[in-house]
């Protein structure tokens, strides 16, 4: 339920992957061409000489000496900046509130996702299907929604827990008022595997 | 209707990958390779002593790079970026669906562990044969369950049994994305049970 960008995740993945691949491709290519080798060296020297007339076109008093140099140590900075916000990015969204409201100058009330774990845990105490529960609250294009996470027991059936969680979400509902959209995950984990199957009812 | 596309937003990114490894790997990568670039440049700008290597030394080590490896040497790196960009290319391009599975709900989102599944589907089937735990094992995939019955030796498997106990249990699922199943009998039984 995080707040990742997906489809930018998966572009600038690809475009990475092209660029690997192009410059695989030209390695490779310099290993298996003498040509293509011998240009590569030409480009190479032909480009190092540009350079250095480039940092002397634009000379800068002082340590920096040209102004080239300041813009290529600053577009790195920015280009390093970017991949830094593009890690930032991944994941994010997760609140410890499930509900707020604003009650004019009388003041705010604010509702924790630990009383809904409460309230959960205390609902699911003595059922034999679900070994665990964890209540997550997340923000995702300015709502509010709520991900519920059930563990269930080696062979117990899905289809008796989502019932269960059914329930569990219109008790909810009824506890805070008004509807969230909820994700329920019924998963397996370290607990079933430890917990083993339940006997034969 | 509006409930209903976020709900339908909810399992599909429940469901699928974000990627998130991948993009936190290559990023990673990125940050570093382009700060030490811009430290190198700092220093080489205030003639102080490079950590690695200053821009000038890799621009010359760039340009150099073919004449100074043996072929073989280039052509197997290449080989090598090439596939780190495949690898990439895959991740940004594959479906990336993981092992879970979408049961139908009005109200919220469900979405089900393959392991949970397969693990009922087992029990289900055992039970409907009077097996003991172990001989049904079941895989789940994306659209297929296979369910492999060890059937105890000498003891013929009520096979009809299984299959509408797993065709019951699957139907239970009201799963958003059907799943046939394929019941496997296996030849030789198992002893002792």
């Amino acid at each position: 339920m995080s707040q990742t960008n997906r489809a930018l995740n998966r572009i600038l993945l690809a475009l990475a992957g092209l660029v690997l691949l192009a410059a695989g491709a030209a390695t490779a290519a310099a290993g298996m061409m003498p040509g293509v080798a011998a240009s590569w060296a030409a480009t190479g020297s032909s480009l190092m000489d540009h350079a250095g007339s480039l940092l002397d076109s634009a000379p800068l008093p002082g340590p920096a000496r040209s102004w080239w140099a300041v813009a290529g140590v600053a577009a790195l900075i920015v280009a390093a900046g970017l991949s830094i916000a593009w890690l930032a990015s991944q994941g994010g969204g997760r609140t410890p509130r499930v509900g707020r409201q604003a009650d004019g100058d009388r003041g705010t009330t604010v509702v924790e996702t630990g009383l809904i774990a409460a309230a959960v845990k205390q609902a699911l105490e003595g059922n034999r299907l679900v070994l665990g529960t964890s209540v997550s609250a997340w923000e995702s294009r300015g709502k509010t929604g709520l991900r519920l996470r059930l563990q269930a027991r080696q062979g117990a059936s899905p289809r008796e827990i989502a019932d269960t969680a059914e329930d569990l979400v219109q008790g909810i509902d009824a506890l805070l008022g008004h509807p969230l959209p909820v994700l329920v995950r019924i998963t397996s984990g370290t607990k079933t595997m430890v917990a083993g199957p339940d006997r034969a009812r | 209707m509006n409930q209903d596309r976020s709900l339908r937003r909810l399992v599909r990114r429940e469901i699928h990958s974000s990627r998130a490894t991948a993009s936190v790997l290559t990023a990673s990568v990125l940050a570093v390779v382009f700060l030490w670039l811009a430290l190198e440049s700092v220093l080489a700008l205030l003639r102080d002593n490079p950590v690695l290597a200053s821009p000038g030394q890799l621009g010359h080590w760039l340009a150099g790079v073919p004449d100074k490896t043996i072929p073989a040497g280039l052509v197997a790196a290449g080989a090598a970026l090439a596939v780190l960009g495949l690898v990439l290319l895959a991740a940004a391009t594959a479906g990336g669906r993981r092992s879970r599975h979408a049961f139908h709900s009005d109200r919220s989102a469900v979405v089900v562990d393959g392991e949970v599944i397969a693990s009922a589907v087992s029990r289900r089937a055992r039970l409907s044969a009077g097996l003991a735990p172990g001989q049904v094992t079941t895989t789940v995939s994306k659209r297929a369950v296979r369910v492999q019955v060890r059937p105890t030796s000498g003891v013929a498997v009520d096979r009809d049994a299984i299959v509408t106990a797993v065709h019951d249990e699957l139907a239970a699922y009201s799963l958003d994305r059907r799943i046939a199943p394929t019941i496997h009998v296996s030849k030789e039984g198992a002893l002792g049970q």
